[in-house]
């Protein structure tokens, strides 16, 4: 039976500090955490340890993760001050959700300038692939022609409104719609003010704009 | 919903792909042009989706007029 190590519960860089003391003195070690945070700090220190991973999601909120070692341990490869160091900094670095939201800025139907016709391809690519993004967005903001993505016969609604479904905050912005005229158009998300962009913007952690 | 099966037709270009957009939407056939799956390529690539359902009806109205590498199913 391999040993099991309760990290649920406990906040980063916990879960990864107890994976790594108890995948040392173990060969095959089981790890029960309640955030993908732990999963992905964990996923990586068995790609760092080249451990065996695997996880399995047992119920909602729930991650079993198994860690099974070949061999020993290769110190030269693990000193311990620096890759206790490394433990800690790659949490900060995960910690997406706690370094602020992450907010994705429509600004545009296009992706990149120079030709619209491709712009417009990838644009659908990128709001497609936004839903296979772990984790989602917190924030969608459309303005300017951005809006437009957001309307009833646009070709990213279905993706627009699955993200929404999917908990993203969608904000389109209302002057942008008026200018346009396709106010009675907005399919998904909801029709937002300056207030709420310039403060969504100025409070986010990151802005990903395409 | 989570049931649906999907399949993706694979053209040689961009182009092409753009182009069956363009006949599908004329004949009415529920298709999205999206981002080739990274399982089937790490090329940058898009592809054109479509219900499996519809796969022989795209095929009717590409055939001869815009070519295919391949369909995969999702």
């Amino acid at each position: 039976m391999p040993v099991t190590v309760d990290a649920r519960g406990l906040a980063c860089p916990q879960p990864v500090i107890m994976a790594k003391k108890a995948i040392e003195k173990n060969e095959q070690i089981t790890v029960l955490v309640d955030n993908d945070m732990a999963v992905e700090n964990i996923r990586r220190l068995a790609l760092k340890m080249s451990c065996g991973f695997s996880v399995t999601e047992r119920e909602a909120g729930l991650w079993e993760i198994a860690l099974a070692r070949a061999g020993a341990i290769d110190e030269t490869k693990e000193g311990r001050g620096s890759s206790a160091q490394e433990d800690e900094l790659s949490c900060t670095v995960a910690s997406g959700k706690g370094a602020g939201a992450l907010v994705v800025i429509l600004s545009d139907n296009h992706m990149g300038r120079g030709d619209d016709v491709l712009g417009d391809i990838l644009i659908r690519s990128f709001v497609h692939t936004l839903l296979q993004l772990k984790p989602l967005p917190d924030t969608v903001i459309c303005y300017n022609s951005g809006v437009k993505l957001a309307v009833k016969d646009s070709a990213v609604l279905d993706d627009l409104q699955q993200l929404a479904k999917d908990g993203v905050d969608i904000l389109v912005c209302g002057t942008c719609v008026n200018y346009f005229e396709i106010g009675d158009q907005v399919a998904a998300g909801h029709i937002s003010n300056m207030y709420d962009i310039a403060e969504t913007m100025a409070g986010a952690g990151r802005l990903l704009r395409p | 919903m989570e049931e649906q099966r999907y399949v993706v037709f694979m053209f040689p270009s961009v182009s092409y792909a753009l182009k069956a957009e363009k006949i599908l939407k004329a004949a009415g056939i529920g298709h999205k042009l999206i981002p080739v799956p990274r399982h089937i390529s790490s090329d940058c690539g898009v592809c054109l989706r479509t219900t499996e359902d519809k796969q022989q009806d795209v095929e009717v109205e590409l055939l001869g007029r815009v070519e295919w590498n391949k369909v995969v199913l999702l």
